[in-house]
């Protein structure tokens, strides 16, 4: 037979259903919130960083004129360099199943893809190599933005605006090809022989590299890209239009990617330490109901170590309960984070399975965890004496009225009494009113902090949008002149004002000898009311401007040495020129970009042409800016200019917005558990204080209190409760969302404008003013229902 | 009763003061109380409330401890005892009534039985169960074993409340307001069972405010302002 006392833990726990399931779940969300959190983070960085791997990242992409196969011999002979390939990349636009609508379509053509020796190009499905001549595999991000299926015809536009079909034949996954969800365009693969029929000659345009030393850095990767660039290909006639060196062994997604696992590790901590607290919490409340049993068992001869052994099994078994609740809901929401996660960044997985120390972890978040958190209350529980515990109504024994505080909240006057007893009451027991704020306070400045985030990253979009005075722009595929294509747009309807652009590579060598070929010049008038920058320091571009620049704070942070008054040297169309920053003005989120005269600029280069045509509509509204813009690029398009890409500043704004989104996402997700990790604290904590306070019930009964003032007294209390935590709360919540945003800001490295979030803050009260009334109104209304003979006999 | 069996006392209490801190002025519930027990005695100790008499008690079952003075039992001085040693010391020498009953609400009759021999180790695993049967058998409830106390009239649960206090065959039984909770027929009944025990040589000190019963048992102690203000002995009704 099973000793009675066992038999005891058996029965506490399937008799009361409704507690044991409480706490079970309670315990459950730790481990879902730590099994999600940092499982979903190994599984996405071990999976994506094995996908990286597969991929063959190049350490350095050439932008060339025409080459052929033995220059990428060449390129491969080199001792520093491990593999070589060329390939030709062209933008073109298209249209799909009829739409009047045209899109962007990155097209790579490679001679062979079944052996491809850089940026590796993976079949999907069923697909097989090789492509067919009039055939496209579309980058499998494709299916992200738009229903894509293997037999749909793309209607490619050529250069000269003659239309080519080309089938989808199936879909492939390239880790390196920008995820379509991220540019609004699609990438597609081709045959070599296709580039014929898209009037796209059959070279190679891009030559792709790596580095045989793999630990290199980044200054040295961009010493020797310099190096082969002019030994290899300029030494052989090629033109280099611009070199791109990233970050070795950082994929281009990579720092979002860090923000996310920041973030998810931030986040998985603190879920750990919520619900630390709401185990004691609960572990409390559940030995507060003991304490008369307690009593009885020492009065049998129940010993502090049989009494400990007791209840540190319960606890174990609700954790056992908690880890068969939350492993595999764990497991499963983790995979549809993952794929989520892996969807929107572009990687294949492989495996859902965590690594073990995940699982360990959930089991001891699981077991371990209530068990140490149990430890202090089951010990004072467990070493009461016994007459303090048969005398006892809970744990801990109420003192009111001997601190400072209690004798000032006992001189506030003029409230209405059954208030003034909420409020004091909350104060009556300071040890579970600290703990359960703590949980509350950490959820609200957590759900505050999001917010803040959120508006941060509003506030950056809008600051952009204050810069951007126009709605749309119009990419083309060459130099044009600016008052011709400026006159086509103009007359299109909706068009009120346009303006046109010149945009270069341009290549900066640093002190070192490497070069940063990551920059972008921009002519544009130098009283342009197309922008409206925001001056960081010096001023803006003014008549009479010849070799003055303005420089954007993200050329200042990648490029320290050029800084307001300096004077530095830039590679634009080949030549070397010397420049002097007159002007800083904030980032627009499109990286280092140096604005110059457009007219000084052509002089400069001997070439007055422009690339881009900015418009401005009528109404600004997002179908008006995309139906101006379409227009516009009708009319150049029948005007004879090749269109390579266009964008309305209103999506641009969504995709930025969708992108750091992603972020917030997240943020979301866990806000939301910590918040129900709160709920359950407040609810247990309530629960545990209309159990201790029976006989103030019944005496309050007794002397006429109706349900209702009962029911209002707890209702009070948790909102008074609910109420701090919100003030507490948005204290925290200010650093919190500085740090939170500085972070992201660090990791994503967008430079987000902070703004804390006043509107959050009260949106908050609102929520906790609510999730506070749901918490307390099962506890109220037991108390509401408990009658004067019951609150009397239990003593 | 055959008083000249014992010859030293099998309970003795001597100057013993309890003292509470309740805040501002400190009250003594029990100001250096003196007594000596026999075994097989039936003391009643009787008061007004706030007398001290469920102090005295207390002190007598180690529930709570003195704040000076001595209180040896069976040759233990309780007074220095720990919590623990305390427990299983109670455990094996006295058999605690309370008012409320106080049986377990989720184990069983028979369950609350055997608890005191599971805690305190008495007794072979499988004989437990017999020897609480028997016990339920005793106290009349031997058909009620395996309900859970919830479903027992007030009477039944104090008698399964001192079938429980018997387990461990303690020498004494001490019962705090036995029979406060119960009405005057089922009070007599546990009085009965008391008598008893009495007649099986268990000592018995209980603790009553109803001087009927108080004038049935052979001692009674009456304790006032925390002494033992007066002591009558009485001639027994029933033959012991």
């Amino acid at each position: 037979m099973v000793a009675p006392r066992w038999r005891k833990v058996g029965r506490d726990l399937s008799t009361h259903r409704f507690r044991t399931a409480l706490v079970a779940v309670s315990i459950a969300i730790g481990i879902f919130a730590v099994g999600v959190v940092m499982g979903g983070r190994e599984i996405l960085v071990r999976e994506f960083d094995a996908d990286y791997a597969q991929a063959v990242a190049a350490g350095a992409t050439y932008y060339t004129g025409p080459f052929d196969d033995e220059v990428v011999r060449r390129a491969g002979d080199r001792a520093e360099v491990s593999r070589a390939q060329g390939r030709h990349e062209t933008t073109l636009r298209y249209r799909w199943r009829g739409s009047d609508d045209p899109a962007t379509l990155s097209i790579v053509a490679m001679r062979d893809y079944a052996d491809i020796a850089v940026q590796k190009i993976l079949p999907e499905g069923d697909l097989q190599w090789p492509i067919d001549r009039g055939e496209i595999v579309l980058e499998g991000s494709a299916l992200q933005v738009g229903e894509y299926r293997v037999g749909d015809v793309l209607e490619v536009e050529t250069a000269d605006g003659t239309k080519v079909p080309l089938e989808v034949v199936g879909f492939a996954h390239d880790l390196n090809a920008v995820p379509a969800q991220f540019v609004g365009a699609e990438t597609g693969y081709v045959a070599f022989e296709t580039l014929s029929d898209l009037e796209e000659p059959e070279y190679y345009n891009s030559l792709l590299i790596t580095f045989e030393q793999e630990d290199i850095s980044r200054e040295d990767a961009s010493r020797l890209a310099a190096d082969i660039r002019s030994d290899v290909l300029e030494a052989r006639g090629v033109a280099v239009f611009g070199t791109s060196v990233p970050e070795p062994g950082s994929h281009f997604l990579g720092d979002i990617f860090k923000a996310v696992s920041l973030l998810l590790l931030a986040l998985g901590v603190l879920s750990l330490a919520l619900s630390g607290f709401l185990v004691v919490n609960t572990v409390s409340a559940i030995m507060a109901q003991q304490v008369r049993q307690i009593g009885i068992m020492k009065a049998l001869g129940g010993r502090t170590g049989q009494l400990t052994r007791m209840y540190l099994v319960t606890v174990a078994a609700y954790g056992a309960l908690a880890v068969v609740l939350g492993l595999p809901s764990a497991a499963l929401a983790g995979r549809y984070f993952t794929e989520f996660a892996a969807d929107i960044l572009n990687f294949n997985v492989t495996s859902y399975v965590p690594p073990a120390w995940v699982t360990v972890l959930e089991v001891s978040v699981g077991l371990v965890v209530p068990l140490l958190a149990a430890i202090i209350p089951i010990r004072m529980g467990s070493r009461m004496s016994v007459v303090r515990a048969l005398n006892s109504t809970g744990m801990s024994a109420p003192s009111f009225g001997h601190g400072l505080g209690d004798r000032l909240l006992g001189l506030v006057r003029g409230l209405p009494r059954p208030v003034a007893l909420s409020i004091r009451n909350t104060f009556l027991r300071k040890g579970r009113l600290l703990l359960t704020l703590a949980t509350l306070t950490l959820a609200a400045a957590v759900v505050m902090s999001v917010v803040s985030v959120q508006g941060s990253i509003n506030r950056t979009i809008a600051d952009l949008e204050e810069w951007w005075n126009y709605d749309a722009q119009v990419v083309l595929g060459q130099t044009a002149d600016s008052a011709m294509v400026e006159r086509e747009v103009v007359q299109v309807s909706g068009v009120t004002a346009v303006e046109s652009w010149s945009g270069h590579p341009v290549a900066y060598t640093r002190a070192d000898g490497s070069e940063n070929q990551s920059m972008s010049l921009f002519g544009l008038p130098y009283d342009t009311t197309f922008v409206r920058p925001r001056l960081v320091a010096g001023r803006w571009l003014q008549a009479g401007d010849t070799d003055a620049v303005v420089i954007n704070s993200d050329v200042v942070k990648d490029e320290p040495a050029i800084a307001l008054g300096q004077r530095f040297a830039l590679t634009v169309a080949g030549e070397e020129r010397s420049w002097r920053v007159v002007g800083v003005i904030k980032g627009q989120l499109s990286g280092a970009v140096i604005y110059a005269d457009r007219d000084s600029l052509g002089d400069l280069l001997g070439d007055q042409g422009v690339n881009r045509v900015l418009l401005r509509t009528e109404l600004h509204m997002d179908d008006a800016q995309q139906a101006a813009m379409e227009a516009a690029e009708q009319a150049l398009d029948e005007a004879g200019y090749q269109v390579v890409s266009t964008r309305t500043q209103s999506g641009l704004s969504q995709t930025i917005s969708e992108q750091l989104g992603i972020l917030v996402t997240f943020l979301v997700i866990m806000a939301v558990l910590l918040a129900a990790v709160g709920v359950i604290g407040l609810t247990g904590s309530m629960t545990l204080n209309v159990l201790e306070s029976t006989r103030e019930i019944g005496v309050m009964r007794a002397i006429g209190a109706q349900h209702r003032s009962i029911y209002q007294i707890f209702m009070s209390e948790g909102l008074v409760v609910g109420v701090m935590s919100w003030g507490l709360g948005a204290v925290l919540s200010y650093p919190m969302s500085w740090l939170l945003t500085g972070a992201l800001a660090d990791s994503t490295q967008i430079p987000l404008t902070y703004e804390f979030s006043w509107p959050g803050v009260a949106g908050t009260f609102v929520v906790i003013a609510l999730v506070s009334a749901v918490a307390s109104v099962l506890p109220a209304s037991r108390a509401s229902r408990v009658s004067v003979r019951d609150a009397i006999a239990y003593e | 009763m055959d008083d000249s069996v014992t010859k030293t006392p099998l309970l003795r209490l001597h100057d013993v003061v309890k003292v509470y801190d309740t805040g501002e002025v400190p009250f003594t519930a029990l100001r250096g109380v003196d007594l000596e027990v026999e075994t097989g005695e039936f003391v009643g100790i009787i008061g007004k409330s706030g007398s001290g008499k469920t102090t005295l008690i207390n002190m007598i079952t180690g529930i709570d401890h003195p704040t000076s003075g001595e209180v040896v039992i069976d040759g233990t001085p309780v007074h220095e005892l720990n919590e623990n040693q305390l427990a299983r010391w109670r455990g094996r020498t006295i058999g605690v009534v309370f008012q409320f009953f106080q049986l377990l609400p989720t184990l069983t009759v028979l369950e609350n039985v055997i608890l005191p021999m599971d805690f305190c180790s008495m007794y072979a695993p499988k004989e437990r169960v017999d020897r609480a049967m028997d016990l339920l058998e005793q106290v009349e409830l031997a058909d009620q074993a395996n309900k859970l106390p919830a479903a027992l009239s007030g009477g039944q649960q104090q008698r399964a409340a001192i079938a429980r206090a018997l387990a461990n065959d303690p020498p004494i039984l001490a019962a705090d307001e036995p029979t406060g909770n119960l009405d005057s027929k089922t009070a007599d009944a546990v009085f009965g069972l008391f008598e008893r025990l009495v007649m099986q040589h268990k000592t018995i000190i209980m603790v009553t405010h109803d001087n009927d019963l108080a004038a049935r048992v052979r001692r009674a102690l009456h304790v006032a302002d925390g002494e033992i203000a007066e002591e009558r002995i009485h001639r027994p009704r029933h033959g012991a």
